[in-house]
Formats: structure tokens, C-alpha cells, sequence
């Protein structure tokens, strides 16, 4: 099993990743290009995991090298599960990376992070109405002071694929 | 008096208080640094640690002189609270080592101190901390009012209080 | 199913609606504190206040026991009875357990009633209750994790993560529990190397009380230059030691106040602990090395070692005696240094030889202990890993003081 870390970019994606890490990470250049991912290890239920900090994308449809990078990285990497790092300020934003990546069948854990700032903003996520929703795990995250970190780790577990057309469903359809 | 007179005259205060405490932080990080010491009347700067002191104050001081603006905030009433916080440890544990080293006889006497020499162990001169001090009690009436101001939570946002 | 660019937008909007709220809801002052603590520009001079406040109290604690009433009843009341009423004067159980029969204070007599006793209730004890106290209250109140954080950055240059402080800060009590506190850290290079970097650089609570009577004006010196090589050498054993340093996940606990009843039950187990494992050792470390002396090896050991003692570290080859009883106690150790007549700097020289060298022989069990989950292949990893690092620093960390007082001039 190997985990990617996806997500917009400055959304504290490497914050997470360094949580999750710790401080010895393998950089590997990817071959052919001038952009970098990162590839380190993290416990998991006491095995070692894989897991790649894939650069930031805004979408599916990449716009530019590095976009292009973070793509290639997920369609190769076909038995990934992806935790989707999501900037708590921008929802909306972010939901729109996340649901491509549910689209295309990957099990998919959101890390709602930055949850301070939103906080700070007056922003309220109702995290559990989130998850009814989209059927997958969303986990409010602090990564620069480790908060909610934990739980998110123990969460990887529940990912699992989700039919599109299920949140569709949940959400009350949606209009052509 | 309206909220807003208030915290103007917090503002206010705690801006002169900040100056003052950074200028004393100030002069102990120099005289730490150059490793001498200053009495002036009842106050002295001097002894073990005074670098260290001079650094804590000067932070603190800094503390409340970045609170000013958007004073009422409630994170720039944490820093107010956290600042006088730090005078406190110094203030305190100055006060708690002047009570225990009052008490022994000292290397020479008996068991316990004179009446006389228990006495000296609390006269001038004092460090800067000890005059700050009281005037830095004055967080408390903002930490009241802030306490006041926090209620009511209402349901919905409870719930999402993931702490 | 695939959605089209604007089913998608039009879905998370939906969504955004029925999740997504503006409140009126505020920072609590507590959580805003909170934050503060944890952001390194307002963290980090609280953290040095907290630091400052936890040593006054340990120096104006100890001090109040040990120089207002523990010195004087040693000195004026113990010793000189002891000498007058103990029998067989100038034979060798006097010498074992009152020990210098001229000596005017328990630091030079040096016997297991006198010195050991003095040493062990004295000196230690009153700078082990005032450590404790602090560090529960701190434990309790959910400042250390908070330190945890801060410290990370640091930590993470060596391979290890903020969580680390946490046996760091035990160390400093005892190292026994702190190295037991590696536990907790994930893989087997951070153990051993915490581990190992905590038994050679980190002066436990029981030496510290003593370093303060001895050397009161270069205790911060001496920990200054023990934390720099704990930072040296961890990254150089990082780099050293195969394997991988993954992060630990540490939940940061909201502040809360500390209850009496929890510090008191805290407190004791900790107290306790050390009347059941401290004490004898500091006694047994006496008479062994008194019998070392009455017996002259002590003395060949001293004429063997002295081209290093002399020549390498710069301190007089009497050192030797203190340097035995260091791996039985440390504190014990040092108070026998203070009985050896030499010059400041070689007395500070000799006390940071005493820190860096062999782990006391509780921590050195527990090091074992520690190996002994990777089979006999694991103990011995473990073990002969630590000496090496060790021997590698003794001489290098040792000998480099030497060398500062010489570029100083003072040596």
C-alpha cells in the first residue's frame, strides 16, 4: 500500500507530510523533468508505508509541468489511498480536487487542514454532515502544531472507493 | 463605562506599561551582556541570571507593545496575559527564594534566623520585576472581561469544537 | 460516471451549502494561549521564562534544605560525633564508614555514614523533590508537549522529533526512567541513539544538586557545553547509524490546572524510588572505593591512568578514585571530586568528565534492558554501540575542554 498526499498548492501539504514522516526523508528526483516529489515512510498499524508528498495541483487537468507531475504520479500509482490536504479557508476550492480524485476510484481521506485559521476566520465546517455526505473520512488538522494529526493516520484505514453518483444522491442531485 | 472606553484605556496603559518593561528588559540584556550591574535607589540590577531576566522582560515588553493594535482581540489579549505571565514567573520566584533564604540561620548562626535578620532579607534594593509586578495585575481586570464576553456558545458551533 | 467541469462546481456547491457556516463563536483566552505557547516568535521567549523560573525555584529549593539546615547538621552535629563516639579509630571499618578522622566536613571524610549519608540525604534528595515538583507541575498543566513542539525544529536536525524532549527532560531527573522513555520513540536507531545520547550528556537531577554546591558558578557553563554536544554528536550519530527516523504523532492536551492529589501521588513514587534505588548505591559506592584506596589498587589505577588524566584531560591523576565511583553514582562522584585539591578549572574539567563518562551503573542496566528486545545480537548492539560512542566522546568532548582553557590561558 502506498499513500499520496494531494492537494492544492501552500494548503500545508509538506506540513503534513513532515508530521507524518518525520525528519529523514528520501528525495527523489522525478526522471525527465525539473520537479520534485518527496517519498518518505510512516507507521501505520506498525508497518512501515510508503508515502509520496506528490506537488501541488489544482486539478486533474494539469495546467503546467508540476501539474502534470502530481497526475502522472496518481495514475501510476493505481493501489494508492489518497489524502486529499484541504485549505479549511477554501473549501469549496478544494472539494473540487478531491471529488476528481474520488471520481477516478482511489479511496480518499480528507485533511481539512489550517482548521486554525478558518477558526480564526469565523469559518464553521460541519465535519460530520462533510462525511455523510461524501462517504469518505474528513479530518480537521492543524499540521504546523500537529493537531488532529493522530486521528488522521488512524482513519486511513476507512478509505475506501466511493460511487460519485452516491454523493450526487446526498447532496440532492445536481442540474445540467 | 462602554466597552470600547475600556479597552481604549487598556490600550493606553498597557502601550506605556509595554515601553517601559522593553526599556528595562533593555538595559539588563546590556548589562548582562557587558557583565555589570546598576542600583538605583531601591532598585538594582544585578545578580545570577540577569541576561536572562533582561531577555524575558524585553519579550514580554515586546509582547505588550505588538497587543496595541486591535487591542480588544482576543488574541491580542492572550499576549497581555502571556507577557504579565512572564513577569509573574520572574516576580515570583524572586519573592519565593527572598522567603526561603530568609529563614536559615545562615552559615554561622543557629538554626533559624534572627527576627532582625529575617527582616533584612526583605529590604531594598529589589529587581525591576518586583516593581512591575503590581502594575501587571491590571491583565486581570481584562482577563474578566473577557471571560464575560465568551458566553454563549451556541449549539451548532459546540458540536464542532473538535477539541 | 465522470461529472463535467460544471456538474462539479454546481455539487460542491450544494455541499458547501449544507455544510459550510459563518459563526459568531470566539477564541477562548485559554485557547489563544494555547497558540501562543506553541508558535515559535511568542513560544520560544515564553519557553525560556518557563525555563528560568523552573531553575530559580530548583536553586532557591535546594539551597534552602541543603545550605540552610542539611550542611549545618552534617558538619556541626553528625561528623564530629560520629568521630568522637565510632571505635577503632584509624582501623579500616572507621576509615570504611567515618573515613578521614581529621576531616571537618562531610564533603573531605569521605566515609559511608559521613559522606554517603550526606551526600544521599543531604544534597540529592532535597534537588530531586524540588525537580519533580516542577516537572509534574509542568507534566500536569500540558506545558511539556507544547515544548515538544517547539523544540521539534532542533530535534529533527538529529533525527528525532520534538517528542523527544520528553526523555531529554526525565533524563534530567533520573536517567533510569528517561531511558526507559525512549520507548516510546519508533524505531530502533531513535532508541538507541536517544538512549545513548541521554546516558552520556545528560546530567541527572542528583548531579546537578551536587553540582550546584560544588560548582555553583559553572553549573550553567558545564550545561551549556553538555547540551552543544548532545546536539554534535546526535547528528553526527544520525548520520552514523543506518535505519530511519519516521515522526511520532503527539496530540497536543488543552491546558488544564494541575490537582494537588495528582502531584502529591506523583511525587512520592518518585521520592520513593530513589530511597530504594538511590541511596544504596551511593553507600555501596563508598565503601567499594574505599576499599579500592585501603587496598592501594586505587592508588596503581592513578599512577596507570595518570599520562591520560595529566596529559589529555589536564586534571590531576587523583581523579581516578572519583571516576570509579562515578559508574556506581554520579553525585557521589562529583561531591569526591570537590575533596581533591586542584584549580577551578580542572575541578569544572573533572565534573564534565564525570557527566560524559559511563552512564551509572542503573542507567547501564537499563541500557541492557533496553537491547535485550533485539535478542543477544540486540544487547550487544546496544552495548558495545554505547561504549563506542562513549569512548569517542569522553576523549573528544573531555579533551576539548581541556583545550579551551588552554586557549584561555587558564589551564
Amino acid at each position: 500500500m502506498k499513500i499520496l498526499l494531494m492537494g492544492h498548492p501552500n494548503v500545508g501539504k509538506s506540513a503534513v507530510f513532515n508530521r507524518l514522516t518525520g525528519a529523514k526523508v528520501t528525495e527523489s528526483n522525478y526522471p525527465g523533468t525539473t520537479v520534485d516529489y518527496t517519498k518518505g515512510y510512516m507507521r501505520l498499524e506498525g508497518k512501515d508505508v510508503e508515502i509520496i508528498d506528490v506537488p501541488g495541483t489544482f486539478s486533474l487537468e494539469p495546467k503546467d509541468k508540476a501539474e502534470e507531475v502530481a497526475v502522472k504520479m496518481l495514475k501510476e500509482n493505481k493501489d494508492a489511498v489518497v489524502i486529499c490536504v484541504i485549505d479549511s479557508v477554501k473549501l469549496e476550492r478544494g472539494l473540487y480536487l478531491a471529488l476528481e480524485i474520488i471520481e477516478e476510484g482511489y479511496p480518499v481521506v480528507i485533511a481539512l487542514n489550517m482548521w486554525d485559521v478558518a477558526e480564526d476566520k469565523n469559518i464553521w465546517i460541519d465535519v460530520e454532515k462533510l462525511e455523510d455526505i461524501l462517504g469518505v473520512p474528513v479530518v480537521p488538522t492543524i499540521a504546523v502544531s500537529g493537531k488532529g494529526i493522530k486521528e488522521l493516520v488512524s482513519r486511513i484505514k476507512e478509505a475506501s472507493p466511493i460511487d460519485i453518483e452516491k454523493i450526487v444522491e446526498k447532496a440532492g442531485g445536481v442540474e445540467q | 463605562m462602554s466597552e470600547e472606553a475600556k479597552f481604549m484605556i487598556g490600550r493606553i496603559y498597557f502601550a506605556i506599561f509595554g515601553l517601559v518593561v522593553l526599556g528595562i528588559g533593555a538595559v539588563e540584556i546590556l548589562l548582562g551582556v557587558t557583565g555589570r550591574s546598576l542600583e538605583w535607589g531601591i532598585m538594582e540590577m544585578s545578580g545570577e541570571f540577569l541576561l536572562w531576566r533582561g531577555l524575558i522582560l524585553f519579550f514580554a515588553g515586546a509582547f505588550y507593545l505588538s497587543s496595541i493594535k486591535n487591542f480588544a482581540d482576543i488574541h491580542q489579549q492572550a499576549k497581555i496575559v502571556m507577557a504579565s505571565l512572564m513577569i509573574w514567573i520572574i516576580a515570583g520566584m524572586q519573592i519565593f527564594s527572598m522567603i526561603l533564604e530568609s529563614i536559615p540561620g545562615g552559615e554561622e548562626g543557629g538554626w533559624f534566623n534572627t527576627f532582625e535578620g529575617f527582616l533584612a532579607s526583605y529590604s531594598a534594593p529589589y529587581i525591576p520585576s518586583l516593581f512591575l509586578l503590581p502594575f501587571s495585575l491590571v491583565v486581570l481586570y481584562y482577563i474578566k472581561l473577557q471571560k464575560e464576553a465568551e458566553e454563549p456558545i451556541n449549539q451548532w458551533e459546540k458540536e464542532e469544537r473538535y477539541e | 460516471m465522470k461529472l463535467s467541469v460544471d456538474e462539479r462546481w454546481d455539487l460542491i456547491d450544494k455541499i458547501a451549502k449544507q455544510t459550510v457556516k459563518y459563526g459568531v463563536y470566539r477564541h477562548t483566552l485559554k485557547d489563544a494561549i494555547a497558540e501562543l505557547t506553541v508558535k515559535p516568535l511568542t513560544g520560544i521567549p515564553f519557553a525560556i521564562a518557563v525555563l528560568y523560573g523552573f531553575w530559580s525555584f530548583f536553586c532557591a529549593f535546594a539551597g534552602f534544605f541543603t545550605d540552610g539546615f542539611f550542611v549545618k547538621l552534617f558538619d556541626n552535629y553528625w561528623l564530629p560525633w560520629l568521630q568522637e563516639v565510632f571505635p577503632g579509630k584509624g582501623g579500616w571499618v572507621y576509615y570504611i564508614l567515618v573515613g578521614d578522622p581529621t576531616a571537618d566536613n562531610c564533603f573531605e571524610a569521605f566515609g559511608m555514614l559521613t559522606s554517603g549519608l550526606f551526600v544521599a540525604i543531604g544534597v540529592v534528595l532535597p534537588a530531586i523533590i524540588a525537580f519533580y515538583l516542577f516537572l509534574i507541575i509542568l507534566e500536569d498543566s500540558g506545558y511539556l508537549p507544547r515544548l515538544a513542539v517547539l523544540i521539534d525544529t532542533a530535534l529533527h536536525k538529529i533525527g528525532l522529533h520534538g517528542f523527544a524532549v520528553v526523555p531529554m527532560i526525565l533524563s534530567l531527573g533520573c536517567n533510569v526512567p528517561a531511558v526507559a522513555a525512549t520507548r516510546t520513540l519508533e524505531t530502533r536507531k531513535q532508541r538507541f541513539m536517544m538512549a545513548t545520547l541521554l546516558a552520556i550528556f545528560i546530567p541527572c537531577g542528583a548531579q546537578l544538586g551536587i553540582m550546584l554546591e560544588v560548582i555553583p558558578g559553572y553549573v550553567g557553563f558545564v550545561m551549556i557545553y553538555l547540551l552543544v554536544g548532545f546536539f554534535v554528536f546526535g547528528f553526527i550519530l544520525n548520520k552514523l547509524i543506518p535505519g530511519r527516523s519516521p515522526e511520532i504523532l503527539l496530540d497536543v492536551p488543552p491546558y488544564h490546572m494541575p490537582t494537588a492529589r495528582n502531584v502529591r501521588r506523583k511525587l512520592w513514587v518518585r521520592v520513593r524510588s530513589f530511597f530504594t534505588t538511590a541511596i544504596p548505591f551511593v553507600l555501596l559506592g563508598v565503601v567499594i572505593v574505599n576499599l579500592m584506596y585501603l587496598t592501594g589498587f586505587l592508588d596503581w589505577l592513578a599512577d596507570v591512568f595518570e599520562p591520560i588524566l595529566c596529559g589529555w584531560f589536564g586534571v590531576p591523576k587523583e581523579t581516578v578514585g572519583p571516576l570509579i565511583a562515578a559508574f556506581l553514582r554520579k553525585d557521589l562522584a562529583v561531591a569526591q571530586l570537590s575533596a581533591i585539591e586542584m584549580t577551578t578549572y580542572q575541578l569544572v574539567t573533572s565534573v564534565v568528565l564525570v557527566s560524559l563518562y559511563f552512564p551509572c551503573v542503573a542507567t547501564f542496566a537499563m541500557l541492557i534492558k533496553e537491547g535485550r528486545e533485539g535478542g543477544w545480537k540486540g544487547v550487544a548492539q546496544y552495548l558495545f554501540g554505547s561504549l563506542a560512542a562513549l569512548i569517542v566522546v569522553v576523549f573528544l568532548w573531555g579533551g576539548l575542554v581541556h583545550l579551551i582553557w588552554i586557549i584561555l590561558g587558564v589551564a
